[in-house]
């Protein structure tokens, strides 16, 4: 018996109930019955191209497609019959028969469908005596190839590329026998050079620049990270032979990412293995870096910290952390600063207002905050600010695939041109950087604009009023009262809004989460809660001061102005993203360290580098831009460097040994994440899910409401990458920089500027 | 970039047209190669951002169809063609005549530019075989001689006269005919709206107008049994019922004039000689369904029909047949014609509506069906030209004493295209059910030359074969279809004794890959393999193993691609290996034992 809402019907013999509109093939995939296929592709428009699906069903005389087949009450279908099974033969025999079977030389072998499908249902033999044909390799851009004869013509690829990038690179050539796949530009591809067609490719016709005949996919281990890159966290498996990282793809769609990776996570791995690494530290000896030994080198550091903080005591000494490292790193970071050093001086470059966010929403926020697979599920967005397809490749993923699979609409108020805006329902565009205006508008109607302007807001007004549970999206544009207006204006629809900061990097949030603020403390507490700031005191042994310290930008004009005497950088390139003038050393430094893995513009300036491990070489866990944790591992010996959370803790023990601060005694980045988990407000996660390669939301609250809180003037802003930089890091990208995309700088002054194939 | 004026203004017009911008592609990007001779990098991009395209959707449809192309031809484009009902009758020796004449292969153009030489499949001209085409003008019922005196005058800058009307179209009314549409053929002037009114034109309209109501009309229609004469026979007036009654979403007459079965040529003259019945017919059926829009979608080729009609509609547009509040009734209807640019897929009717969307070919997936989803998305109904031009006979003389003309369940007259080995070529009007002995003896005049009959493909050629000992049956739906065949699209051809049937699969295999879309893998690779399989075989270079393989290989893409053009490829195929399977074993002797061979010169 079934129920209103659910079918039955029989596959094979066994009785299935589903939800009327179910296919057979999936109906059959969730009962365990393989329905073998080449162009049927999930959350891909339909193609019944391959024929590979073809399936009895009672009552119909000829097989029918299983991949559009709907379920209905009583349909008796048979994927187990001599006909079925010789239909899938013949489809086999007929795809290779001008197919190269180069299967030795093919990057696929091994992991192709074909291969796989020929193998389990195909013949052994071939009857096929007739001449294949043949046509040449194509170079389509440095990241992706295409080789026609391979290409079995399911054009999963084009529709990735039109259907889940919106971007429409790809189309098909000639008819019949001689159709092939052609890239949008002469030949060549003028795209984001996602490489989702890549992955998508069940054979070996389109290979990726970076992978292509380097290995066997055997021969190498698989190691799932978070990607290093932007602040979306997503999921990609890094291929590693012989230390050395060959590709990165997530064809098992576990991460939050399904599928999708960008660019940069896809390509963007490289840097790793880039000959500027630097490998060992390096101290400054009569003006030059001189390579040294750790031991040095450590020594050196641990010496001069502690005589700086002797003779101008710790509020001439600074830190700035990572938008990059890990949490353990960060809230390590943050408790060597304070604890250690006993400074406030600790910020980082902030590309979202998280702290403000926090403090709108207060101990509301454990329910508040948004995750990738919210915007996916979500009836409608309300994007403020930003250029998520360049900025966040994800959350633009995330809108489309929810804009095309459920008709979810999509609202923008923006300053600036974004091709997600071809998904809007309503788009209000307002002149650059008047986003916090027009909010302030739509809170209160305080303000003046144009005709045009008001009239899109009222449009935009009305439209997020008929909506039911909004998620809403915005930028570093959107600080402090700003985000304040954001939540007045949310709690006047209906429904549930959740929210998400939209940050630049890979941890920006973890940082922001772990403390590396001057005025807070791990869990957005204000160093104004004494609860909160004896708590953390007591935990880690010293006395933190009560003052609030210097903003990043502060402590930079301070270190020049020779108020500031020590400076320790981890992570971070402060020289060139807050632009410091001063083209030597920054003048008033006794000493600058830094940590990183490439002598970047503050390194240069450097009396000593320590070289650090990127986040695919150490252990650790990130927070995405949602506050989603994940955990990062180390694929691979970073060979030379150390990661950031040895050195600060080797430094934390020096210093103690020379009567500074109490050594940090967490050995791991577990042990770490432990105490994180049992102190930080809001990472009481569960290790289950994030032990087997899940994610886990955190909610770092702000334990009150701070109706005023602002971020200072200037903190909070965006490093405006796009698909083909990511801060210092992409730099030294070497294939990512490699296209020619890569030179056009989208949005870099006005719309014309945007690349003509994301206009 | 800077269009001449004609060209910028029949854009501007174009790209009017359509509900949807994109529907002006194909059109435009021929009048813009009739301009320039082949269409640039820099065309592309113009009429790409004319459309809001990108150069790549362009490019992509342009890709599609094989009369666009990316090269210069000559001034005079000689397309020979060398399909079933021309081969028969010649056509490859033609071709081998000009290639020789011209000193030019497939697809070459001659060093002064003045030719340029292309084999090409059916081109509609199937009772006036052997036929080409110059550029778009046809010249049927060639042979060498009369070849040369063409060539000779178009390389003197003359310009040799093309056939007035389809040849076999007017002929002598013979005793068993029964001319309900075609009764104007041979009438003077019969294309022009007075007179056709002089003949009953639009009096059909105004009894469905003014005295009957849409369910009436479609009532009418499905008493007359008039079913589908595009080639599957479907009831017309059970598809019109299929069309919802309220609809958000507008809702389209489409008439499918892109004629392209091999053998079949019965559209373009209903065509070229009486538009206006197919206006007619259009606009009753829009009136029967509450459509306002109708596309007449014809065949690329028929180039010079697409004025005919488009000067038809202008007229009765003029004089109140179509338009606003038709002839007072308060019912709106307006047609467009379109043509395509090279492409038999674009017949299977969701094809089409691609085609006319501005796309590639490619058949979409059903259910939905047109009459819920078809043309932008919207409710349609799709009829044959023919079909079509039968409503305004149904109309007026009622369904039933329509459908009293045929059999039962199979009402009225058809056109029957018999080309072939036959003493009289034609297009005549039968009654449904009319013995095929007799459309070929009596009517036709019986095989050419005192031969024997070896072979009769009664629809086009996507019909099994019909031996000489099975040609004893009346030809409707049913009882061809009883007998192991299909009477399809009415383009019968007759094959006389001496004809190498293994050489007819083969050419009939070059047909159907030159032809698959490519979207679907075992039409796409079936056919491409059939193709150089049967090139091998009558070669010589034969195996015995390839002769249950062909037959195999025909079954194994039957019933199972995406649409009916892998059965068109695998039907007569199965049918010439069992049933002439002697010859393909004669053949294994390494000579064909009957016409001498040939080679299709520059494959697809």
């Amino acid at each position: 018996m079934t129920d209103d809402k659910q079918i039955a019907f029989t596959i094979n013999g066994q009785q299935v109930t589903t939800t009327p509109g179910t296919l057979v093939i999936e109906a059959a995939k969730r009962q365990g019955i393989e329905i073998p296929s080449f162009c049927y592709y999930p959350g891909l428009s339909l193609q019944a191209a391959c024929r590979m699906c073809l399936v009895e069903v009672e009552k119909m005389p000829k097989l029918q497609t299983a991949c559009t087949l709907v379920a209905t009450d009583g349909m008796v279908v048979k994927t187990d019959t001599p006909g079925v099974h010789k239909a899938r033969k013949d489809m086999l025999e007929f795809v290779l028969t001008n197919h190269p079977l180069d299967c030795p030389v093919c990057d696929k072998g091994g992991e192709c469908e074909l291969q796989d499908m020929t193998f389990r249902y195909g013949l052994d033999k071939s009857r096929f005596v007739e001449e294949k044909l043949h046509s040449p390799e194509e170079k389509w851009s440095p990241l992706v190839y295409y080789d026609a004869p391979r290409c079995i013509l399911c054009f999963r690829c084009v529709r990735v590329c039109d259907e889940g990038m919106d971007v429409k690179a790809l189309g098909v050539g000639a008819r019949g026998v001689h159709s092939v796949i052609l890239p949008n530009h002469s030949g060549q591809l003028a795209c984001e050079e996602c490489g989702m067609c890549i992955d998508i490719c069940p054979v070996g016709a389109l290979t990726s620049g970076t992978y292509r005949y380097q290995t066997r996919p055997w021969e190498m281990t698989y190691v799932s990270n978070p990607c290093a890159h932007c602040s979306d966290g997503c999921k990609t498996t890094l291929s590693v032979r012989n230390n050395e990282i060959l590709r990165a793809n997530n064809r098992d769609r576990s991460g939050i990412n399904g599928e999708f990776l960008c660019a940069k996570g896809r390509f963007g791995f490289d840097f790793t293995a880039n000959p500027e690494r630097v490998r060992q530290p390096l101290v400054r000896r009569n003006g030059k870096l001189d390579p040294a030994s750790w031991e040095d080198a450590l020594e050196e550091v641990s010496r001069r910290l502690r005589q700086a903080h002797e003779t101008h005591g710790p509020a001439a000494l600074g830190v700035i952390g990572s938008n990059r490292t890990t949490n353990e790193e960060n809230y390590l970071l943050n408790r060597f600063a304070r604890a250690v050093l006993g400074t406030n001086n600790i910020d980082h470059h902030r590309t979202a207002d998280y702290a403000g966010l926090a403090a709108a929403l207060g101990p509301g926020a454990r329910d508040s905050l948004a995750t990738m697979a919210d915007i996916y599920s979500a009836g409608a967005v309300l994007l403020v600010g930003n250029d998520v397809t360049n900025q966040n490749p994800l959350v633009a993923w995330q809108i489309r695939a929810a804009v095309r699979h459920h008709g979810a609409r999509l609202y923008v108020l923006n300053g600036r041109p974004s091709k997600i805006h071809r998904q809007a329902k309503i788009v209000a565009e307002v002149s650059e950087g008047a986003e916090r205006q027009a909010l302030r508008w739509l809170v209160s109607e305080q303000g003046q604009f144009d005709s045009k302007t008001t009239e899109a807001l009222v449009r935009l007004k009305a439209g997020l009023e008929s909506e039911s549970g909004v998620v809403v999206l915005f930028g570093a544009d959107i600080t402090g009262s700003a985000i304040r207006d954001l939540v007045s204006l949310a709690a006047r629809f209906s429904g549930k809004a959740k929210f998400m900061a939209l940050g630049d990097y890979a941890n920006s949030r973890g940082a922001s989460d772990m403390g590396l603020l001057p005025d807070r403390l791990p869990g957005y507490a204000p160093l104004s809660d004494t609860a909160e700031r004896a708590r953390f005191s007591k935990l880690w042994g010293a006395e933190i001061p009560a003052a609030p310290g210097l903003t990043a930008r502060v402590m930079l004009e301070a270190a020049v102005a020779g108020k500031l005497k020590a400076l320790y950088v981890v992570g971070a390139n402060p020289v060139k993203t807050f632009g410091v003038a001063d083209a030597g050393r920054i003048a008033g430094l006794d000493l600058l360290v830094v940590q990183d893995l490439f002598l970047t513009e503050t390194a240069a300036r450097a009396d000593v580098v320590l070289p650090a491990a990127s986040s695919y070489e150490k252990d650790g866990t990130l927070t995405n831009t949602a506050g989603e944790v994940q955990m990062t591992h180390r694929a691979m010996d970073p060979q030379g460097p150390r990661s950031d959370f040895d050195l600060i803790r080797i430094l934390s023990h020096q210093l103690g040994m020379l009567g500074l601060g109490t050594p940090i005694r967490l050995r791991t980045p577990e042990a770490a994440f432990e105490e994180i988990r049992r102190h930080v407000a809001g990472y009481d996660l569960s290790m289950a899910d994030l032990l087997a390669g899940g994610s886990e939301v955190a909610v770092a609250t702000c334990r009150i409401h701070e109706p005023g809180y602002e971020p200072p003037a200037g903190e909070v802003f965006s490093s405006r990458d796009y698909l083909f930089t990511s801060g210092t890091l992409g730099r030294y990208c070497s294939k990512l920089i490699s296209t020619e995309e890569a030179k056009e700088k989208p949005w870099s002054s006005s719309p014309s500027t945007q690349s003509w194939w994301q206009r | 970039m800077e269009l001449p004026p004609l060209l910028e203004a029949k854009f501007n017009e174009l790209i009017g047209r359509y509900p949807i911008k994109r529907s002006a592609l194909i059109p435009m990007m021929l009048y813009a190669q009739d301009h320039f001779g082949f269409l640039s990098d820099e065309l592309i991009e113009e009429i790409a951002r004319r459309l809001d395209l990108n150069v790549l959707q362009v490019t992509e449809t342009l890709a599609y169809y094989s009369m666009l192309r990316r090269k210069p031809a000559g001034r005079h484009h000689i397309q020979v063609c060398t399909n079933i009902s021309c081969m028969l009758r010649g056509g490859k020796e033609l071709y081998e005549h000009v290639q020789k004449r011209l000193g030019i292969g497939n697809k070459e153009v001659s060093p002064s530019s003045t030719f340029s030489l292309e084999e090409v499949e059916c081109i509609g001209a199937c009772t006036g075989a052997p036929a080409m085409q110059v550029n778009y003008d046809f010249y049927e019922n060639l042979d060498p001689d009369k070849l040369d005196v063409i060539l000779e005058q178009l390389q003197e800058g003359k310009k040799p006269k093309p056939v007035p009307v389809t040849s076999g179209a007017l002929h002598e009314r013979l005793p068993a005919e029964m001319p309900v549409i075609s009764k104007r053929f041979g009438v003077s002037n019969s294309r022009s709206l007075s007179v056709y009114l002089q003949h009953e034109g639009y009096q059909a309209l105004e009894k469905a107008l003014k005295q009957m109501t849409p369910d009436q009309i479609i009532e009418e229609v499905k008493k007359s049994n008039l079913r589908g004469r595009g080639g599957a026979g479907f009831p017309a007036g059970m598809k019109w019922s299929f069309v919802p009654r309220d609809s958000a979403k507008p809702k389209y007459i489409l008439a499918n004039g892109d004629e392209s079965e091999p053998g079949t040529c019965k559209d373009r003259p209903l065509l070229e000689m009486d538009p206006h019945q197919l206006l007619e017919g259009m606009t009753i059926a829009g009136r029967a369904v509450d459509a306002h829009r109708g596309f007449v979608y014809i065949r690329g080729e028929y180039r010079y029909v697409l004025e005919i009609v488009e000067a038809a509609i202008v007229e009765a547009r003029a004089a109140g047949y179509l338009g606003n509040n038709i002839l007072g009734s308060g019912f709106d209807f307006d047609i467009v014609a379109h043509t395509g640019a090279g492409a038999y897929e674009c017949g299977e009717e969701s094809a089409l509506m691609e085609s006319l969307e501005g796309k590639r070919g490619y058949p979409r997936i059903r259910p939905p069906f047109p009459a819920v989803v078809g043309l932008y998305g919207s409710p349609t109904v799709i009829n044959n030209v023919e079909t079509l031009s039968t409503v305004p006979a149904v109309i007026r003389m009622g369904g039933e004493a329509y459908a009293n003309l045929g059999t039962p369940k199979n009402g009225g007259t058809r056109l029957y295209s018999i080309s072939g080995h036959v003493n009289r070529p034609g297009i005549y009007e039968l009654p449904l059910g009319f013995p095929l002995r007799r459309l070929i003896e009596e009517v036709a005049g019986g095989v050419r030359g005192g031969k024997k009959l070896k072979a009769v493909i009664p629809g086009g050629s996507s019909c099994p074969m019909l031996s000489a000992d099975e040609i004893d049956i009346a030809m409707d739906y049913d009882s061809v279809a009883k007998a192991g065949s299909m009477l399809g699209s009415g383009g019968t051809v007759v094959l006389d004794e001496d004809t190498c049937m293994v050489d007819v699969a083969r050419r009939i295999m070059h047909f159907y890959a030159h032809e698959s879309c490519g979207w679907c893998i075992p039409c796409r690779e079936g056919t491409a393999w059939l193709r150089k399989m049967l090139d091998r075989f009558h070669d010589g270079g034969g195996r015995a193993e390839d002769i249950p393989l062909i037959d195999e290989l025909a079954k194994n893409m039957l019933g199972r691609t995406f649409c009916p053009l892998g059965d068109a490829a695998a039907l007569p195929t199965i049918s010439i290996v069992k049933k002439w399977r002697n010859e393909f074993e004669d053949h294994l002797q390494g000579k064909c034992a009957y016409r001498p061979a040939e080679v299709i010169a520059g494959g697809h």
